[in-house]
């Protein structure tokens, strides 16, 4: 085993305070919707709209990031590897065979994660972003002829924003159990921490 | 003997002084109003659970109170109720005593008679405890 | 000589003593506001032996002020609504004690004038407009009932024979002490609405004449101390806020002085504007929706006094076991039952009925027929509805009623209720009689056949304003089962009846499978390594 520096402090960062301010904002946002009650409504509004706020900027820097980085391009999809990969999670690993996506700085992720992560990125952050904020700005967006003859409702607003809340709890329930699945049950989850994800020897083991 | 003539004449100023100011007063019945409501009836209801209604006496029954100044079977005076003394102690929780601080003890006493005059159960406008 | 000056001191300082004392006196100091004290008008220094005398006097001074209130509802009784429908206390029913037509005698005490006693009151004279009933500052002016609307000067018996004696009033005193209008004025109409104190409107009664803050945050004596006229804001005796023309939604600005405005001074907006949550900014984005009214009188009837929520006459009339008419009373000594009137239910810190409401009233008139098939009868009716652009969410009491009807006409009965004759149905308890000498004196016909039909009648609520403090938070209406539970038409979030149960049905089921899944594959992952091993 040796052991690579993949994930830089920026991109750590930028996913731990998503993944709680995700998570916060799934418990108080279904809270809103009046699916239960925990904080009380208007605690958890208030809490929701700034939590919101607050991923909404760490989402420029992040977006930032990707961009001056060139990472954006560790979410570009491929097909290669795809079906073993996919082969891997329904057999091989209950088999003990070898994961056959193998990380390295250039290619972090394996093409099931590009694809997911892709999505998320693609379609439920926006989704939930611009439901959101229309959802938030409902009053100064109806005052618009343009919503008006849209026949834009704030119920239509809030079915899209609970559709796309519903889509990233499956995507959070996922991601949760196959950061499981490394070579040790915390392995993902260690590397994501500290940055430096153990892989087989034989790859080249690239240092600081 | 001078000195007694001096402080004659001082007694009879300070008492003349006094009496016309008294006299001069005409009480309002509408602030009386507010400091039997929000004065003694908020101490009774808390401390007694139980208020007096202006219409639960007579006037004749009123004016004897105001007169004999016994207040809790004769425990305090009426007037200490209507002082600067115990408006100063309730002041910080009762608006009120706080509005009225300043106002001479006389006046409040005359205002909540005239209140409770017209609000007597033979008064002009007879009036509960709201 | 010592002594001499001393004394001469002394006596100067006697002289300046009353003048010192009358200036350190906070009473004698205060800035007398108006500019006329009424005590030093010769017309007023003389005995007045009736109400039309005292106004002559004022009307010496006040020239215009008959002309001003001969336009008034307040003297007209009448009111003709954007609908054409003649509206009114001389012509509406309602669903309390029904109308005061042929029971002027004692209704019209509340009328501002003198002598309404029946059809020949002469609505001309400038004479018999009461002055005094609203500019009254000493609170002992008296209308006794029966009278209508006539004052006492002499001690008299009333009625005659009852042994009850009415007390005179110093109508000298009273003209010579007039003032700007006050609660005390104002209330001792609007609070009694309904034959009684609060009966009728459950956010106006005599609590309201010296309310705290809690009760309402601009009446509160200690503080804002706002008379009615504060807000019903009037100019030449034109009282503006009439519940005939309510302004449901007011888009303007915050009323600046000196701008000349055409739009209801009543409003809410009128003064505190568009947007006046300053610290919770999102608050003001409710007010396309929600009448300012909904979240800040959390409740009605709080200052002590009971409304009444219901009344059914069809009871009316029994005895009791001495053979006089029943009066059953409440563990706090109110009456629930009387013959004269049949049951009330009475309801005090009432939380109100929510509807869209977007200023229009229709009402069922004396000649409109009737669907027993189709209670409650709606004496009046809030229009509005969420998509109409011009409602929002208002708070209402509604009174809910059982009254006499004509079963073969199928239209509301006009009764005569109080008076010392035969036919009066508080002295015999007879509705045919009541019933035909009503509907005689109205023109409607009458079939002789009584019956009684649910009503129901719908009353604004927008008094009793309580401190921000004490409005409603965001839970008692964002959540299922809330405040708003009924009012449809709006996205209300936390609502679960506005949930698109599909969208949850799914979304839930997606998340348990998905949770199902990866446990299911981790608890094979767990069982293979066991086995690997």
């Amino acid at each position: 085993m040796a052991r690579i520096y993949i994930f830089k402090r920026f991109e750590r960062f930028w996913h731990w305070s998503q993944a709680a301010l995700i998570m916060f904002m799934l418990a108080t946002g279904f809270e809103i919707h009046g699916s239960y009650a925990l904080l009380g409504w208007q605690k958890a509004a208030d809490l929701h709209t700034t939590a919101a706020w607050t991923l909404i900027g760490l989402w420029l820097f992040a977006i930032f990031w990707h961009f001056t980085t060139g990472e954006w391009r560790q979410y570009i999809p491929t097909g290669k590897n795809i079906l073993a990969v996919m082969n891997y999670y329904s057999v091989g690993i209950f088999t003990g065979a070898p994961h056959p996506f193998r990380v390295t700085q250039l290619s972090k992720h394996n093409p099931l994660q590009r694809l997911a992560y892709l999505l998320v990125k693609l379609f439920i952050n926006p989704l939930i972003w611009a439901s959101g904020l229309a959802y938030l700005y409902y009053n100064e967006l109806a005052a618009t002829k343009w919503a008006a003859s849209a026949g834009l409702s704030l119920g239509s607003i809030a079915l899209v924003h609970t559709a796309a809340a519903f889509m990233m709890l499956a995507f959070l329930i996922g991601h949760l159990y196959l950061s499981t699945t490394g070579h040790t049950p915390l392995a993902h989850i260690k590397a994501m921490i500290t940055g430096w994800e153990d892989v087989e020897s034989d790859a080249a083991a690239v240092t600081k | 003997m001078k000195g007694k003539f001096t402080l004659g004449v001082l007694t009879l100023m300070l008492s003349a002084g006094a009496m016309s100011a008294a006299q001069a007063y005409d009480g309002d019945w509408k602030r009386g109003r507010i400091y039997y409501r929000q004065v003694c009836t908020v101490c009774h209801t808390t401390e007694l659970k139980k208020a007096i209604g202006p219409n639960e006496r007579t006037q004749a029954e009123w004016a004897a109170f105001f007169k004999n100044d016994k207040h809790g079977k004769g425990k305090d005076t009426v007037k200490h109720f209507f002082s600067k003394q115990y408006r100063d102690s309730i002041k910080a929780t009762n608006a009120a005593a706080a509005k009225f601080a300043a106002v001479p003890d006389n006046e409040l006493l005359e205002d909540v008679k005239a209140f409770l005059n017209r609000s007597a159960k033979d008064g002009d406008a007879p009036a509960g405890c709201s | 000589m010592r002594t001499g000056i001393f004394m001469a001191a002394l006596m100067a300082a006697m002289l300046l003593a009353p003048a010192v004392d009358a200036a350190s006196d906070p009473g004698s100091a205060k800035l007398l506001k108006s500019t006329a004290d009424h005590s030093q008008f010769k017309a007023l220094q003389q005995e007045f032996n009736s109400g039309p005398e005292v106004t002559k006097a004022c009307l010496s001074c006040h020239t215009e002020a008959s002309k001003q209130l001969h336009k008034t509802e307040h003297w007209k009784w009448e009111y003709r609504n954007a609908q054409g429908q003649l509206l009114g206390k001389k012509t509406l029913i309602n669903n309390f004690c029904t109308t005061p037509v042929t029971n002027e005698a004692a209704c019209n005490i509340c009328h501002i004038g003198y002598g309404w006693k029946d059809d020949s009151f002469d609505f001309t004279s400038e004479v018999n407009v009461d002055c005094l009933v609203c500019h009254d500052s000493t609170g002992n002016y008296r209308k006794p009932a029966g009278l209508a609307g006539n004052v006492v000067t002499k001690e008299m018996e009333f009625p005659p024979g009852s042994g009850n004696i009415i007390k005179p009033i110093n109508l000298k005193k009273i003209a010579q002490a007039v003032g700007k209008t006050s609660r005390d004025n104002c209330g001792a109409c609007h609070f009694y609405g309904g034959g009684g104190d609060g009966v009728k409107h459950g956010d106006m009664d005599s609590s309201l004449a010296s309310p705290d803050k809690a009760l309402d945050v601009h009446m509160d004596a200690l503080g804002n101390d706002f008379a009615c006229s504060t807000c019903h804001m009037t100019q030449g005796h034109q009282v503006p806020g009439s519940r005939y023309a309510p302004t449901a939604q007011d888009k303007g600005e915050a009323h600046l002085r000196g701008k000349a405005y055409k739009t209801n001074p009543t409003t809410c907006q009128a003064c505190h504007g568009q947007a006046p949550h300053k610290k919770i900014a999102k608050l003001n984005d409710h007010t396309d929706k929600v009448a300012c009214q909904t979240c800040h009188i959390p409740k009605f009837a709080r200052g002590g006094i009971a409304t009444k929520m219901s009344w059914d006459w069809s009871t009316a009339g029994k005895m009791g076991p001495d053979g006089k008419p029943l009066t059953i009373k409440d563990a706090k000594g109110h009456p629930i039952y009387t013959a004269i009137k049949g049951d009330f239910v009475l309801g005090e810190n009432v939380v109100p009925e929510y509807l869209w409401f977007n200023g229009t009233v229709t009402y069922t008139l004396r000649s409109d027929k009737i669907d027993k098939g189709k209670e409650p009868v709606r004496i009046n009716h809030f229009e509005g509805s969420a998509g109409d652009g011009k409602s929002l969410i208002w708070p209402v009491k509604i009174m809910r009623g059982k009254q006499a009807f004509d079963s073969v006409n199928k239209t509301l009965i006009v009764a005569h209720l109080a008076g010392n004759d035969d036919t009066a149905y508080w002295t015999n308890f007879n509705w045919e009689k009541a019933a035909a000498v009503g509907m005689a004196a109205v023109g409607e016909p009458f079939s002789g056949k009584v019956d009684f039909v649910k009503t129901e009648s719908t009353w604004p609520i927008t008094h009793m304003v309580a401190p921000a403090k004490d409005a409603l938070r965001c839970h008692d209406c964002h959540a299922s089962g809330g405040r708003l539970e009924k009012v449809r038409g709006v996205y209300i979030p936390g609502r679960a009846s506005d949930h698109a149960g599909w969208l949850d049905t799914t979304g839930w089921a997606i998340a348990a499978l998905t949770l199902l899944g990866v446990l299911g594959h981790g608890l094979a992952r767990v069982l293979a390594s066991r086995r690997n091993k």
